[in-house]
């Protein structure tokens, strides 16, 4: 019960988790920050969120960068550029 | 002609990075091909605006970039619908202890990643999530977190990416604590 009263009072934790997402992007506003922080203090599931958010963030991060590509096989892409030729009539 | 000849040997060059690109952002295949299809066919019609100050790629790329974006925002004009109640009750509080799971994985994800079985599991749990929520998010980690710069391109508010964020990581977060971190 206390539990769901201070989260009421404060910041519901639904909120919260979406400024983390702010947070992490670096687009928190300081009084946005401030009762993220506050929040963060009395609540250990959102302390815990934060901590996995952090860690998907760094997987993402390295899973998903720059070089993220689906495999294709070779046939369908010379199909597609032979494709590609003839509708540009190249 | 040189126009042509150049166009060909790009289509010969960049077919397969663009394809692969364009179907890991789409999670679909013939939707790539379609839409790099279309990188091609303005790539032609532009052609004239490619000053060669960027590489072809980059500038193919930038062109894929936007195709992707048109493409997603004919596809979802009205706002997104994001609800959180799997997660949090009524007074947005969260609905079980399932967050506290321990991940045990103090300075270890960057070894997850070298794990065949994990990787799997992860892209597994991203192709779960709706195409709706996972173009954006493929997009943001692409363009290296560049928020204002993904709304922008998508049209959708920048509140509407941090809920697409949100709502995405928590069921990452679940997907990957019920098929690995509960497993392992």
């Amino acid at each position: 019960m206390l539990k769901k009263f201070i989260h009421l009072l404060f910041l519901p934790c639904s909120e919260a988790t979406l400024l983390m997402e702010k947070q992490n992007a670096g687009a928190i506003s300081k009084t946005e920050n401030r009762r993220l922080m506050l929040h963060l203090k009395i609540c250990k599931w959102c302390r815990a969120y934060q901590q996995k958010l952090k860690i998907l963030d760094d997987i993402l991060k390295r899973k998903c960068s720059h070089k993220k590509e689906t495999e294709i096989n070779p046939s369908d892409i010379q199909e597609f550029k032979n494709k590609i030729a003839g509708k540009l009539d190249l | 002609m040189e126009k042509n000849n150049v166009l060909k040997s790009w289509v010969e060059q960049y077919s397969e990075p663009l394809l692969k690109r364009a179907a890991y952002v789409l999670s679909d295949k013939d939707t790539a091909k379609d839409i790099v299809q279309d990188v091609f066919l303005a790539a032609f019609s532009s052609y004239e605006s490619f000053e060669g100050k960027s590489k072809p790629l980059t500038w193919l790329m930038a062109i894929l970039n936007r195709k992707v974006s048109d493409f997603y925002r004919k596809k979802y004009q009205s706002e997104p619908h994001i609800t959180l109640d799997h997660f949090f009750d009524e007074t947005g509080s969260w609905n079980n202890n399932e967050v506290l799971n321990d991940w045990d994985s103090s300075g270890k994800e960057t070894h997850l990643l070298d794990d065949d079985d994990f990787n799997t599991t992860l892209e597994d749990c991203i192709e779960d999530l709706p195409s709706r929520w996972k173009i954006p998010l493929k997009m943001y980690y692409l363009q290296e977190k560049k928020a204002q710069e993904v709304s922008q391109e998508l049209e959708i508010s920048t509140t509407n990416l941090w809920k697409i964020l949100q709502r995405s990581r928590l069921q990452l977060r679940e997907c990957l604590d019920n098929n690995w971190f509960k497993k392992s």
